[in-house]
């Protein structure tokens, strides 16, 4: 049933995704933009980090084209060993991981360094996509079908916990959750699953948690209650943000970012940075692109043309969204603070890299769409 | 597979997109609420936080108001001190550091002493502002100009050094006159809490004593404030992008604190301190009688105000305290009003005057003295044997049976009412150090204090100036002056008057009466008489002290210290031992100008030890009234000439 390679490609092209294309590009733009205000505080040395991130957006455009460009069924073939190697890697920084601020998340090849905990965002999306692929089911799912992409998710989770990386396990267990909720299942399993989230999440707080992490998150709970030290952060972030107000300080005019108040301000921070010098017309821009992109990732799911194809899309979609609303959260004060990253915003390569291929998985799902669905959209409208 | 068959798969996840879309859609809902509440609702609260953040208000120091005596030279005024500082983040260790070490020629052991301190605050881990590594710290206190050249001059190789102009009192006369001008120190936690309301803070300099304590409200003035923005690690800014920040308004200018005139003449002083090189320790006061004004006030031991006053630094200032702190002289003690001591027998007019004014002895009455006078069983000692005295010949030769025989007459309470009138144990209210008020017993209190005994051997002391009675050299002085001036008593005067720095008056202070006292003249008279006999009779107690060019009437004392004393040789007694000698007089004895009381800390016998004191003095004071009409009439003639 496959078309010939020639009429195939050609419509491929004519179906190039641009809304995704022009949405993620526009936050890329205004994340190099802010990136410049975010750098000029530390005149000289930092120049580096500029254009470090422009490398790395370079790089990973230049793989979402080659991602996009095959066949996302290959990926489905190839699902296993994707994730194996998503683990591997997770194996190999446990093993000769790099020391930084008393965490190993880093591992160098070849004279680059990189965070494989962000890859394995995209490994466990492949592998947990080709499990439900390969498991179709018309009726409700019970206890016995979350097994297997359970211990799927579970494994490499355990392994960033390790590290230690509480905001990415969190995030990975986000993910295969929002994966799990596309999945149709039996009420009574549902309300099993829920009962033990409940009886859980106080066990992990009390025996899975080291105590920094605790602080931190008592500190969100409480956060006037110790402001040179840990709530320092998260307070000078939300002064920023308000002293933004409507229209914002100007380009390179904010008090707080210049005069470096706030901490990490191009790497966990950089909406602060944002909402300072662009007010409320910025913040809602940078979220209403988002809220788009987090909306079109659904659609694209739902117009795929295998499941394979909507899970990817929904987990690529998940990644964003909840990298964006942990990220916002926390920066707002709304949420404990745990590193994520805003996703093509932040100052990360990893991160940037991992958010782009995913973004050309999206596209790819996104090209190869039903025609009958695709048609069927069209007649809706 | 076809695509049919897959396309049919999906229809598990259709009911779900909604769902999600939902929750999408809502959740940034939410975000975008929170971010309007933080931008537009509370944003005016985080912008006035954020400008606080960044906007510091820097004091401004205001410099102190300059002491000066009665001829205008200057007294204590401020010099700048020129401190050392590095900021530990910006320092470099092994280039900088080894430079400014040199600069500043450090000892190996001071150097390892501040290196250890540098590097424990650089293994600091904070990273905020507060963080010590951040903010100055202080290497070298008050270094020399020569040090702040050399520093300038390398100011570009030494990056995170900083120096730091204050201004530090300055007292150009050393340790003259220390008690009265007092001197500055850092304000203590008890004080600051009580008047930071007045604007004082942590660091501040405060009067420790004397004038800089009394008169510090007038002294001190008043700081400004200027904004500055500077940034988290709290690092300067400047710049015009950066000027633009600061609000209204920017910058309020210091006030300077008012100046002082004293009545205090230096020259005094210095002739004070000349006539007392001999002695170790003593008091000396010196009044204008004619308005009680306090022309010298001179206590000995004394200190360095500039030592105390923390220019050198602050180990200087504490080797310098301890070591004033445990002088068995008290060096720290103002003795002119401070220390109340037995006046002795220049106790003697007073109750001279208690007998004439109430008509029980008339002063040709002779009284017969045999060296000494029995009072029931006990014995009372005279200096000598007098044989036969009137008043006149008791006063001048210091007899005590004499007075012995008028107490009895008298009585302790008549004698304590003229003594007190005369302004003697209590107060004088000159305000400047802490005050002893002294002591003039009387029946009532004398009964009470021995448990309802009265004997009159206590009158027959207190006539003399011993036992319980105690008196300030300064009040002394008053009373001497009452005595040479007809009877006007006069509230001590310090500060002529208080002055602007561009030498205009503020206010002007005018001689203060405490009360007339009613004696008769021609009894002032007689005793006046009597005190120009110690001097210039051939048996009066000062006769063998007099200067050929000094003109002073005055009454010895010689005041007993310690009862284990009496009967021995006193220059083989303990020095603690020995008596205190006074002088206490009026120069010059027909005229009188100024009032004279000296006292000699265990100096042994009045005539002896206090005398010349006072007479040199004396002949100090007209020398420096004559060169001051001398050069007056020259320059009246030099005018006028023109």
């Amino acid at each position: 049933m496959i078309d010939s390679a020639d009429s195939y490609g050609l419509r491929v092209r004519e179906r190039f995704d641009w809304p995704l294309f022009i949405s993620a590009s526009l936050i890329v733009v205004l994340g190099m933009v802010n990136l410049y205000s975010a750098t000029s505080v530390y005149t000289g040395a930092l120049a580096e980090v500029y254009v470090n991130q422009l490398y790395s957006l370079v790089a990973g455009g230049i793989l979402a084209f080659a991602v996009a460009s095959i066949d996302y069924r290959h990926f489905e073939r190839l699902g296993y060993v994707l994730y194996t190697a998503g683990v591997v890697l997770l194996l190999l920084v446990l093993v000769l991981g790099r020391d930084i601020r008393g965490a190993a998340r880093w591992i160098s090849l070849a004279g680059f360094q990189f965070q494989p905990s962000e890859f394995m965002k995209l490994s466990l999306i492949v592998g947990v996509g080709k499990a439900i692929h390969e498991d179709p089911r018309s009726d409700g799912r019970t206890l016995r079908n979350l097994v297997a992409p359970l211990g799927l998710a579970l494994l490499p989770t355990l392994l960033i916990l390790r590290q230690p990386d509480l905001g990415t396990s969190i995030l990975l267990m986000l993910i295969f959750g929002s994966i799990m909720a596309l999945l149709r299942w039996q009420p009574k399993t549902v309300l099993f699953i829920l009962a033990v989230l409940a009886c859980g999440i106080p066990l992990g707080w009390l025996y899975g948690l080291k105590d920094y992490q605790r602080q931190r998150i008592t500190s969100f709970l409480d956060p006037e209650a110790d402001l040179q030290g840990a709530g320092w952060h998260a307070h000078h972030a939300r002064v920023a943000i308000g002293n933004g107000g409507v229209f914002g300080q100007g380009f390179l005019q904010g008090t707080q970012n210049q005069f470096k108040f706030l901490p990490d301000q191009y790497s966990d921070f950089p909406y602060a940075v944002l909402a300072e010098e662009w007010g409320f017309v910025g913040s809602f821009v940078l979220i209403g692109l988002y809220t788009f992109l987090s909306l079109w990732s659904i659609r694209i799911a739902s117009q795929a043309k295998d499941r394979f194809g909507a899970v990817v899309a929904i987990g690529v979609g998940a990644m964003i969204f909840w990298h964006a609303v942990v990220n916002l959260g926390m920066v707002l004060g709304m949420l404990p603070v745990v590193g994520a990253t805003l996703p093509l915003f932040s100052y990360g390569g990893s991160s940037a890299i991992t958010i782009l291929i995913g973004i050309g998985l999206l596209m790819n799902v996104s090209m190869r769409r039903n025609h009958f669905t695709a048609a069927r959209d069209l007649l809706m409208r | 597979m076809s695509l049919l068959v897959q396309r049919s798969d999906v229809g598990e996840f259709r009911r779900s997109y909604k769902w999600m879309a939902l929750v999408v859609i809502l959740a940034f809902l939410v975000i975008l609420g929170r971010v309007f509440q933080l931008q537009i609702i509370q944003g005016d609260d985080y912008r006035e936080e954020a400008r606080h953040n960044i906007i510091f208000e820097v004091r401004l120091a205001t410099t102190r108001g300059i002491v000066r005596d009665s001829q205008g030279r200057v007294l204590s005024a401020n010099r700048p001190s020129y401190n050392v500082y590095v900021v530990p983040s910006r320092l470099d260790m092994n280039e900088t550091w080894p430079k400014l070490v040199q600069y500043l020629e450090l000892g190996p052991e001071e150097r390892e002493r501040i290196e250890k301190r540098l590097e424990e605050i650089l293994s600091d881990p904070r990273t905020d502002r507060s963080a010590r590594k951040f903010q100055q710290i202080l290497i070298k206190e008050d270094v020399s100009r020569d040090v702040v050249a050399t520093l300038k001059t390398h100011d570009e190789t030494l990056r995170g050094v900083d120096v730091v102009t204050v201004p530090i009192r300055y007292y150009p006369n050393g340790d003259l006159g220390s008690h009265l001008l007092g001197y500055m120190a850092q304000i203590d936690g008890e004080t600051l809490a009580r008047r930071r309301s007045e604007g004082y803070s942590e660091g501040d300099r405060i009067g420790a004593a004397g004038i800089e304590r009394a008169w510090e409200s007038h002294l001190r003035g008043t700081r400004g404030w200027e904004k500055v923005v500077v940034d988290a690690r709290g690092q300067r800014r400047t710049g015009p992008e950066v000027e633009r920040l600061i609000d209204e308004p920017r910058r309020l200018d210091p006030v300077p604190g008012r100046d002082l005139r004293l009545t205090i003449d230096i020259e005094i002083e210095q002739a004070i301190e000349r006539a007392m090189r001999g002695h170790v320790a003593g008091a000396v006061a010196v009044v204008d009688v004619r308005t009680g004004r306090v022309l010298g006030l001179y206590s000995k031991p004394s200190y360095d105000s500039n030592a105390l006053s923390g220019g050198g630094g602050i180990e200087a200032l504490r080797a310098t305290y301890r070591r004033l702190v445990s002088d068995p002289l008290m060096p720290l003690l103002d003795k002119t009003t401070s220390g109340a001591y037995p006046p002795g027998s220049t106790f003697k007019p007073f109750s001279a005057l208690a007998a004439l004014e109430d008509h029980l002895l008339d002063s040709k009455t002779r009284i017969k003295c045999r060296g000494h006078y029995e009072l029931g069983k006990r014995m009372f000692k005279c200096t000598q044997v007098h044989d036969s005295v009137n008043m006149h010949d008791a006063l001048v030769q210091s007899c005590n049976v004499y007075f012995y025989q008028l107490a009895e007459l008298t009585g302790m309470d008549r004698i304590a009412k003229i003594a007190m009138d005369f302004g003697l144990g209590s107060k004088t209210g000159i305000g400047v150090n802490p005050e002893a008020s002294g002591r003039i017993p009387t029946h009532a209190w004398t009964t009470l204090r021995h448990k309802g005994q009265f004997r009159v051997g206590y009158t027959l002391n207190a006539a003399i100036g011993q036992g319980s009675s105690t008196v300030t050299i300064l009040q002394l002085a008053m009373a001497y002056a009452a005595l040479a001036n007809g009877g006007t008593l006069y509230a001590p005067q310090i500060v002529h008057a208080v002055e602007t720095s561009d030498g205009a008056v503020v206010q002007e202070f005018s001689p203060r009466v405490r009360r007339t006292i009613s004696v008769k003249p021609e009894h002032l008279t007689l005793i006046n008489k009597a005190l120009e006999g110690v001097v210039n009779e051939e048996k009066g107690t000062a006769y063998k002290e007099r200067l050929p060019d000094a003109d002073i009437a005055g009454k010895t004392g010689t005041a007993q210290t310690s009862r284990s004393s009496r009967g021995i040789d006193p220059s083989r007694l303990w020095y603690f031992h020995r008596d205190h000698a006074w002088f206490a007089g009026f120069a010059p004895a027909k005229s009188p100008e100024i009032a004279i009381v000296v006292l000699v800390e265990h100096g042994g016998a009045g005539g002896r030890a206090a005398a010349p004191v006072a007479m040199r003095i004396a002949r100090d004071y007209q020398r420096i009234q004559a060169a001051r009409l001398e050069s007056k009439a020259a320059q009246r003639a030099s005018s006028t000439g023109k």
